[in-house]
């Protein structure tokens, strides 16, 4: 059936009865089967692609980054001298390409830059927030693997009956559902109206909790961002995990395994679950680069809580570039890399891809 | 059995539930976009003198912060969407369609170098990019529009590519360029009329994701300031410091979270209805 050089597009398995592949729900990434040297490759690429934009978008924009930034304060009038000072300040003064190779060296030693509402270094402050988006990533998927994963073993093995319908109707419908609707809800009900919640950041400020205390406080915190978050990965977990299981319904192993007289509760999490399980792995990291790139931002906004998507959207906010600049990057190139790692992982997980 | 693919359609939508909802959502949601200005009973950015009034015979869904109708603002902000989803779509399958066409066509070196292109695309995180260009140009629906239709063409190219290769091979392509066809024929005569209903299905899917993007958008304050926007209105309503009180979220808030929710349910029920029937492989396996 497949022809040679038609391969690009994914494989759907003739039993999936809705079509969902994991790549096929989160944009045909990644079954393309390529050598892990050409993807290592576009990735050199792409962060290489996505350095360069970062660089050259405001210096491509009409006008003059410092008249940008004093745009802010419109008392500020400037005169020749700070202006210059200005434009030494941050490198302006010479050529481009000049400019732009003490941007890279910069970028190599770590450097992003000053920020210009907290007159501090961007790296430090990001590395200040990049632990807090960690956890509430890290936290949001375990949370949606413990949800998903068993959800779609038992749809999948349900195949047709009434439980699986339901389900598989419930999540294809709430599929692309935007996330900050549903936040805003969770918002204005839990913590604007009833005040169970706290909120604007991630533990409770001058506060001297320790121990197990501190942990509960930083919970309590972390709960509404992470339950919403966990909300948005457990639909493509569900649908990925369900599809692979059906897929798996029919194989001989599982005859053989009733022959043999084991469960069928031991059929389906030991034998069928476990065999359908590699899809969903890629899913989850596939999930977790999406939420990089718009979950945090949104969710860390809503709900003001301190890690970099809510800095980025913050620095927006400010007009403060050079704090922008750095989070745009750290996000994207966490994106790209997530799903580097997820491209290199498939190639060792998957028999047939490995090489 | 070829029918027409109008009477597929008419079959479809009896034989499938799910795709009536659909399209009955997304009519809705169209027609109260064309039709805004005689729907809509006040100017949606008019100042009624009052703000925050409870919803009345006179407002419907009371005023907002600025003192504005917000049902007539809720009406008039599906027709901004509706903009977004025609426009952006229409971007996305003209970009979709001469990448995928020219890489499936031509093949070799040309095939080789769009698809890495495609994949860059793909890789790129779509709303820190746009934040990004949207903090530092001048903000405007055409600029959204533009950005959503420049990063979100790589799957439809993908799609018509891999669809365009599988029908060069079946061999009439080469029958008709053999007959002396040329390569603008063979598009239009051959190609364009079996990618049909493939491209439609991954159309509708791109419109909803349009309309969520810019929605995700203006929700970050980065929209068209000028536009009335539902996700701009939902941003505008958490950040009061009304909302809290009262039922004012109620018919604030909720309406407009509700009427983006049925539009782009509207979009994923019909692209989810529609996937068994567009898909070619499964058509086969299902006959």
């Amino acid at each position: 059936m497949r022809r040679q050089g038609a391969v690009a597009d994914p494989v759907i398995t003739p039993e999936a009865d809705v079509g969902l592949e994991a790549s096929q729900v989160l944009g045909a990434r990644p079954s393309r089967r390529q050598s892990k040297w050409v993807t290592i490759g576009s990735y050199v690429v792409t962060v290489f692609l996505l350095i360069t934009f970062n660089f050259a978008l405001p210096r491509l924009m009409p006008g003059d980054p410092i008249d940008a930034m004093m745009a802010l304060s419109a008392t500020t009038v400037l005169n020749d001298d700070t202006r210059g000072a200005l434009e030494q300040y941050y490198n302006l003064d010479v050529p481009l390409p000049r400019q732009y190779l003490s941007y890279l060296t910069g970028l190599g030693r770590g450097d992003l830059g000053v920020s210009i509402v907290s007159n501090r270094p961007v790296t430090e402050e990001l590395g200040k927030r990049v632990g807090w988006s960690l956890l509430l990533l890290l936290s949001a998927s375990a949370i949606a693997m413990l949800i998903g994963i068993p959800l779609g073993i038992h749809s999948g093995w349900k195949r047709g009956k009434g439980v699986d319908r339901s389900l598989l109707g419930f999540f294809l419908a709430v599929q692309n559902l935007p996330i900050f609707i549903l936040g805003s809800v969770v918002f204005i009900l839990f913590i604007a109206k009833w005040d169970l919640f706290p909120y604007g950041s991630a533990t409770t400020p001058l506060s001297d909790y320790h121990g197990l205390s501190e942990v509960a406080d930083i919970i309590r915190h972390l709960a509404l961002p992470a339950l919403l978050m966990s909300f948005d990965f457990v639909t493509y977990e569900y649908l990925v995990m369900r599809s692979a299981m059906v897929g798996e319904l029919g194989s001989d192993y599982l005859l053989g395994g009733r022959a043999k007289g084991l469960s069928e509760r031991h059929l389906k999490y030991r034998y069928a679950g476990r065999n359908a399980l590699l899809p969903v792995v890629t899913v989850i990291g596939l999930q977790f680069s999406l939420a990089i790139g718009a979950g945090l931002i949104i969710i860390e906004g809503i709900f003001s809580y301190p890690g970099v998507g809510g800095y980025m959207l913050g620095a927006v906010g400010t007009r403060d570039y050079p704090a922008m600049q750095g989070a745009f990057l750290v996000l994207t190139v966490g994106v790209v890399t997530t799903n580097l790692v997820v491209d290199l992982l498939y190639h060792r997980l998957d028999p047939r891809v490995a090489t | 059995m070829m029918r027409s693919g109008v009477g597929r359609l008419l079959s479809a939508l009896r034989r499938s539930p799910m795709l009536l909802a659909g399209v009955l959502m997304v009519l809705a949601f169209v027609s109260v976009g064309v039709l805004a200005p005689w729907i809509a009973p006040h100017d949606p950015r008019a100042d009624s003198g009052i703000s925050y009034q409870s919803p009345s015979r006179e407002h419907l869904l009371g005023t907002n912060d600025g003192g504005a109708d917000i049902f007539s603002r809720l009406v008039w902000g599906s027709r901004t969407t509706l903009q977004v989803a025609v426009l952006a779509t229409a971007l996305i399958l003209v970009i979709g369609l001469a990448v995928g066409l020219t890489a499936g066509l031509r093949g070799g070196l040309v095939d080789t170098v769009l698809m890495r292109i495609v994949d860059i695309f793909l890789a790129l995180p779509v709303i820190p990019l746009l934040l990004f260009v949207a903090a530092l140009a001048e903000r405007s629906l055409a600029l959204s529009i533009l950005m959503i239709g420049l990063f979100t063409w790589p799957q439809t190219a993908r799609i018509v590519r891999s669809q365009t290769l599988t029908l060069r091979s079946r061999g009439y392509v080469a029958n008709a360029r053999g007959f002396g066809a040329g390569p603008f024929y063979v598009v239009t005569r051959h190609l364009v009329p079996t990618l049909g209903p493939i491209i439609g299905a991954n159309l509708v899917f791109v419109a909803g994701v349009a309309v969520t993007t810019e929605a995700a958008l203006s929700f970050l304050g980065l929209g068209d300031p000028a536009a009335v926007s539902w996700g701009a209105e939902i941003n505008r309503a958490l950040m009061s410091r009304q909302i809290s009180f009262g039922t004012l979220w109620l018919s604030w808030l909720v309406p407009f979270g509700l009427a983006l929710t049925l539009a782009i349910l509207g979009f994923t029920l019909i692209g989810v209805a529609l996937e068994p029937w567009s898909n070619p492989r499964w058509r086969r396996s299902q006959r």
